[in-house]
């Protein structure tokens, strides 16, 4: 086994975990709220792109904005739909809500694009990279870079801006922001459009990497969710943390052990922090 | 003289019970309008009622109206957009941002016309204490700091009319005076104000007029000079104020 080569496995695998999850630590830390469906908005922002490729002709570094902004479009519309349900903070009803969603959409997404495996090639995932034993391809550079890039960006208009310092007022406590005058359904809007918009662009960097499914989804979120409560819930630089340590582990377990039992070992990881750090990793 | 604020006929009930019963509330232009009463009067419900806020689920009735411009039916966000700006009793700013934070949330409005604008300057001015204190969070506030940034916040979004929520509430005796009589001060220059409070001593000294609330409905509105002297607000609430 070539160590080296499976930390960078591992940096590629966790970086596409945080980006993943990265809508999901928004939604539920900033907005205290929650999205069930997000694996399937996963699924769907990637046939998105790949039906966009095929059917319109456009080229991949078209087709992942253009899926990117139907997701946006598509968050504004889920977010207006459960307003008020947003607004009551219900987190229930917002589940099983989302949890239909979810659904709805892996029934309409089966019925539109079949149930075949599809063939989501990004032209960066064949433009590899060999530096003597070491081998990856643009698209894990690409990926790698964006996650980063995008967890910055992220950390300083949450920590360092009006438009955060309005997100977090209205996760800590919505009734009080509209005494703000801060208008709490539209800091929702904008939270729920990027987590989809998030997702979207997960699908775009990571789901290249394998045949795409109308059933896929599941594993995505469940991923998501351990990322994000290993990270702590709501912490941005905890869920990279968490990300690229989920990433590591997965790739050296697998080579270290067998790939089979990659998930189940990583949920008894994920057991053992949050006995030992509750709050999970980003925990003071 | 015109009035500020007009409420009229509000009430509200939460379920089958009727907490506020009909009370029409004036505040007219420049003054401070105090409304005293027992625990359970309906004195934060009426005020949360005419801010259009409330943390549970009131039916409201009834007409707010403010400089003759209709209210009611208006959400929170845009009441305290057009000028009617309350600080609710107890947590009234975010624990998890900054003093500066808090106050930057609002975005005073580009027309002032008829409002009562307070520059970061202004607010600092007024309360000196904050600007030492612009980088801490709210959680690491004093009861008195917090009460400070609350009203600084309302005072950030150039209100016409001010709508206060027993701003004593766990306050010692020395920061309340402080408090009240910064914002008689206020009043003095021009604005609007509605205070809810219990501390009847205190707020007799400072307003310009007075209701006396009983089980949601008006009892008594006076003059607060001729309130010194009704035996109701000298048995319930002065104690041996005249002794």
């Amino acid at each position: 086994m070539n160590l080296t080569q499976q930390v960078i496995n591992g940096l590629v695998l966790g970086s596409g975990y945080a980006l993943v999850a990265i809508g999901w630590t928004v939604l539920l830390g900033a907005a205290r709220l929650v999205n069930f469906a997000h694996g399937q908005l996963y699924m769907l922002a990637a046939f998105l792109a790949w039906a966009a490729m095929q059917k319109l002709g456009v080229s991949y570094f078209v087709a992942v904005p253009l899926s990117v902004l139907a997701l946006g479009l598509l968050g504004v519309a889920l977010q207006g739909m459960m307003q008020r349900l947003v607004m009551q903070q219900n987190l229930t009803s917002l589940m099983i809500v989302t949890l239909g969603f979810g659904y709805v959409i892996q029934g309409s997404a089966a019925r539109i694009f079949g149930g075949d495996p599809q063939t989501f090639a990004s032209p960066l995932e064949k433009a590899s990279v060999h530096l003597g034993e070491l081998w990856f391809t643009w698209q894990d550079v690409v990926t790698l870079v964006g996650t980063l890039l995008l967890f910055g960006v992220l950390w300083l208009v949450l920590n360092r801006t009006r438009l955060g310092a309005l997100v977090r007022s209205v996760a800590e406590d919505p009734k009080l922001a509209q005494l703000f005058g801060i208008n709490a359904a539209q800091v929702y809007i904008g939270v729920f459009v990027f987590e989809c918009a998030a997702v979207a662009l997960g699908a775009g960097l990571v789901a290249p990497r394998s045949p795409i499914l109308a059933s896929m989804g599941f594993d995505e979120v469940i991923l998501t969710f351990v990322v994000v409560v290993l990270g702590g819930i709501g912490s941005v630089g905890g869920s990279l943390l968490a990300g690229f340590g989920l990433g590591m582990f997965t790739a050296l377990f697998g080579a270290l052990v067998s790939p089979a039992y990659t998930t189940a070992a990583a949920f008894l990881v994920l057991l053992t922090v949050l006995v030992v750090r509750p709050g999970g990793l980003a925990a003071r | 003289m015109t009035d500020s604020l007009e409420a009229i006929g509000i009430t509200v009930r939460y379920g089958g019970n009727v907490a506020v019963d009909g009370i029409d509330v004036a505040v007219p232009a420049g003054r401070m309008v105090g409304m005293v009463g027992a625990n359970g009067a309906g004195k934060s419900t009426l005020i949360n009622a005419i801010a259009g806020w409330s943390r549970g689920t009131p039916v409201v009735r009834g007409e707010v109206r403010l400089a003759g411009q209709k209210m009611d039916g208006l959400p929170p966000h845009r009441r305290a957009e057009r000028g009617l700006v309350l600080v609710p009793e107890g947590k009234g700013i975010f624990a998890e941002l900054t003093v500066m934070e808090n106050l930057a949330l609002v975005r005073p409005p580009a027309d002032t016309r008829g409002r009562h604008a307070f520059s970061m300057d202004d607010i600092f001015t007024l309360f000196p204490r904050l600007a030492e204190r612009r980088g801490h969070k709210g959680r690491m506030l004093s009861g008195g700091e917090r009460q400070m940034v609350a009203v600084s916040r309302a005072l950030r979004a150039a209100p016409a009319v001010l709508l206060l929520d027993e701003p004593s509430a766990g306050l010692a005796p020395r920061l309340v005076h402080e408090l009240l009589t910064t914002m008689r001060g206020l009043v003095d220059r021009g604005l609007s104000l509605l205070l809810v409070e219990q501390n009847a001593r205190a707020t007799l000294e400072l307003v310009d007029e007075l209701y006396l609330l009983e089980r949601g409905k008006v009892v008594a509105r006076e003059a607060a000079s001729d309130m010194k002297d009704d035996p109701r607000i000298l048995e319930a609430y002065l104690g041996n104020l005249t002794a």
